[in-house]
């Protein structure tokens, strides 16, 4: 793996967490458009956050509804 | 409210107590119900417990209610009651649950040095299938293979990274909610990830998600990972970093 690869790779966790600066999102942005392995990288960690919220999330039993509504005085 | 001035003798109570309490009752339901899924699904996080996570959510929602007059009107409430959680969770339960092998997680030389090594789950996985489909091996993990990696993490990191990936919350929503600089969210949530990544492949792995790799193959793929390795080795590796 090169540099510029390198250097995006140290951006992209910010980058894919829409908290970089918006001159590192250009940089972050052009690389990617040219080179897909950075691009595999990219869709992988995306994926993993994805997973995570799926399978990470759980709706409320209904009764805990009514139980927070008891008491709430 | 402002005609009376009763200066430092004031209730420091609720500056909503103009509301009529059923009123100030039906706008917390209103606004702050509608969020009970998302504080239920951290309090699992926390506690790992259904019941437990129950009466979790219970206290945190009556603690809020109780302060909902210091929540400001416009700023993001999610944000605020999981603050509320977080500290409800912190401050009463995590207490009696005593879980001190969890409490220097993130200290410099604290446990977590050893395996806080760079991890790349994609090198690791890209080594071991022979098809372009890196993702889809982790779709095969179930439900509670991917809930028990991230409860694998240390609570400081693995709050951070639910916080994020499962909440989508902001870096500075997220120091908000647990009470630390900016600084350190950040850098919770990258090692929380690299061992998250780590975890999520020792479960694919002991699955036989990912199988051994032809070493010619392996060494391919391996071209940007920093430690190639074999399926044989591959346990003391994740051990040692």
């Amino acid at each position: 793996m090169d540099d510029p690869c390198d250097e995006v790779l140290v951006e992209i966790e910010r980058y894919l967490d829409g908290e970089c600066t918006a001159e590192a999102a250009a940089v972050v942005r052009a690389h990617l458009e040219d080179c897909s392995p950075c691009v595999d990288r990219a869709d992988f960690q995306r994926h993993v956050r994805a997973l995570l919220a799926k399978r990470c999330q759980e709706p409320a039993p209904a009764h805990l509804v009514a139980r927070v509504r008891e008491r709430l005085q | 409210m402002s005609e009376r001035q009763e200066g430092a003798t004031a209730p420091s109570g609720p500056v909503r107590r103009e509301l009529a309490d059923h009123e100030r009752r039906a706008a917390f339901e209103e606004e702050a119900l509608p969020h009970l899924d998302s504080l239920y699904s951290a309090a699992l996080r926390y506690t790992r417990d259904r019941t437990e996570a129950e009466d979790l959510v219970q206290d945190a929602f009556a603690r809020a209610y109780a302060s909902y007059h210091q929540y400001e009107p416009g700023t993001n409430l999610r944000a605020w009651l999981h603050r509320v959680l977080h500290t409800t969770y912190i401050s009463q339960w995590r207490k009696a649950q005593r879980r001190p092998q969890e409490v220097a997680a993130d200290q410099p030389s604290g446990d977590g040095e050893a395996d806080d090594g760079e991890f790349s789950l994609f090198d690791r996985v890209a080594a071991s299938t022979s098809r372009p489909a890196e993702a889809e091996v982790l779709e095969h993990l179930t439900d509670q293979e991917v809930q028990e990696a991230l409860h694998s993490l240390p609570e400081s990191f693995r709050t951070a990274v639910y916080l994020a990936d499962v909440e989508g919350f902001r870096y500075a929503e997220i120091a908000e909610i647990m009470g630390t600089p900016v600084g350190t969210v950040m850098s919770r949530l990258h090692r929380g990830r690299q061992r998250l990544q780590r975890a999520l492949w020792e479960y694919a792995r002991r699955r036989g998600l990912l199988a051994e790799a032809p070493p010619d193959e392996a060494d391919d793929a391996h071209a940007g990972a920093p430690t190639p390795d074999r399926a044989g080795t591959a346990q003391e590796q994740v051990r040692h970093g």
